[in-house]
């Protein structure tokens, strides 16, 4: 196979796109995407102060070193989740790449906070994935806030985001349905949450990582074993397999077609939020998720 | 004197070796392995072969799979 822009020798397939590429264009092909997916949705400018979340997983290091490449103002964000034999290694993984790139990095240890995970797993009982994510997004969203970043990025890519939407559609869940997409402004006690690599699968953020010798965490989360969304992709990526393009194709079609219509409709009957009572940031309840996870422990 | 070698095929995620007697190309690799073209990033050496490349005997090739598992 050649590369479709060059002709050398391709290292990169990509059926959804009908060709490949060598490594030089693909390096091209992965910053154009990231500078569209920034530019499509207004997600920030080279002015802002932008904070990364690093999870030391391929996608959130290889989205770091691009949006550093491309001259944004970016720091990253770990949050140390103290789980045994998984957050050490991933938390060096990150300090590692940081220090490689020259990258400021912030940590948040949940040791610290009185919220280790193994702790909240222990006593909530609630699947561990949810809660975590619960936790890891409150502190993303407080030290966005706190520290006066414009911005939050995620790694999420395309089969991320394809495999929220399946879920949420499967579930016909109207609330998720209303915002879901690569751009969250910011309103309401929220930071504003963009996800620049929207465009990109995961198979293309692994080859980026690849090229550029990025040294990422590959174990998965000791505690995530038979979570519904590795089911979720792998039924879409048979569906991919079948069908290049399809992903791109269902998850494009939702944010022109689908998104405005249930956006309109929780506008009408959805829930409004007050700060919490304890803490202050936003909750639909008198007292927010990560609070009364606080309780359940004390 | 022989000096044939099979392919040596090494699963990163999954921790395992696998021995090939012969295999032709990357895709006929992803599909003894059940994968799709996007599925692993096939590595020999410094690069990443597409599924048309030859795969000789006596290749070490790595498998790295690309679905993240939170």
């Amino acid at each position: 196979m050649k590369c479709s822009r060059c002709k050398a020798p391709a290292q990169v397939a990509l059926p959804s796109h009908h060709g490949g590429f060598c490594p030089d264009c693909f390096q091209g092909f992965f910053a154009r995407q990231v500078e569209r997916a920034i530019h499509k949705h207004r997600m920030f400018t080279k002015d802002d102060k932008v904070l990364v979340a690093l999870s030391g997983g391929k996608d959130s290091l290889a989205l770091f070193l691009e949006l550093v490449r491309q001259g944004y103002d970016v720091t990253g964000l770990h949050i140390d989740l103290g789980i045994p034999g998984s957050s050490g290694p991933a938390r060096a993984k990150v300090e590692g790449f940081c220090e490689r790139v020259g990258g400021t990095l912030r940590v948040v240890e949940m040791e610290g906070e009185g919220l280790p995970i193994p702790l909240v797993r222990d006593k909530v009982r609630r699947p561990i994935c949810s809660m975590c994510g619960k936790i890891k997004r409150y502190f993303f969203n407080k030290v966005a806030l706190d520290e006066g970043y414009s911005a939050l990025c995620t790694g999420h890519n395309l089969d991320d985001e394809v495999g929220r939407l399946f879920a949420n559609t499967l579930r016909w869940d109207v609330s998720y349905l209303s915002d879901q997409g690569p751009l969250l402004p910011a309103a309401g006690g929220f930071a504003s949450k963009c996800r620049p690599l929207y465009r990109l699968t995961e198979f293309e953020t692994a080859a980026y990582c690849f090229f550029n010798g990025i040294d990422h965490h590959v174990s998965a989360c000791p505690y995530s074993k038979g979570a519904s969304f590795t089911v979720r992709k792998e039924l879409m990526n048979l569906l991919e397999r079948n069908s290049p393009g399809s992903k791109r194709a269902f998850y494009e079609g939702f944010l022109k077609q689908g998104r405005p219509a249930f956006a309109a409709v929780e506008k009408e009957e959805g829930r409004t939020l007050e700060p919490c009572q304890r803490c202050g940031y936003p909750t639909s309840a008198e007292i927010c998720g990560v609070c009364r996870v606080r309780e359940m422990l004390e | 004197m022989n000096n044939w070698k099979p392919v040596t095929v090494v699963m990163e995620r999954e921790g395992e070796t696998l021995e090939f007697p012969k295999l032709n190309t990357a895709l006929q690799l992803l599909n003894k392995l059940g994968l799709g073209v996007n599925d692993a990033l096939i590595i020999r050496g410094d690069e990443l072969l597409t599924p048309d490349r030859k795969i000789h005997t006596g290749d070490d090739i790595i498998v790295r799979t690309v679905v993240s598992r939170g």
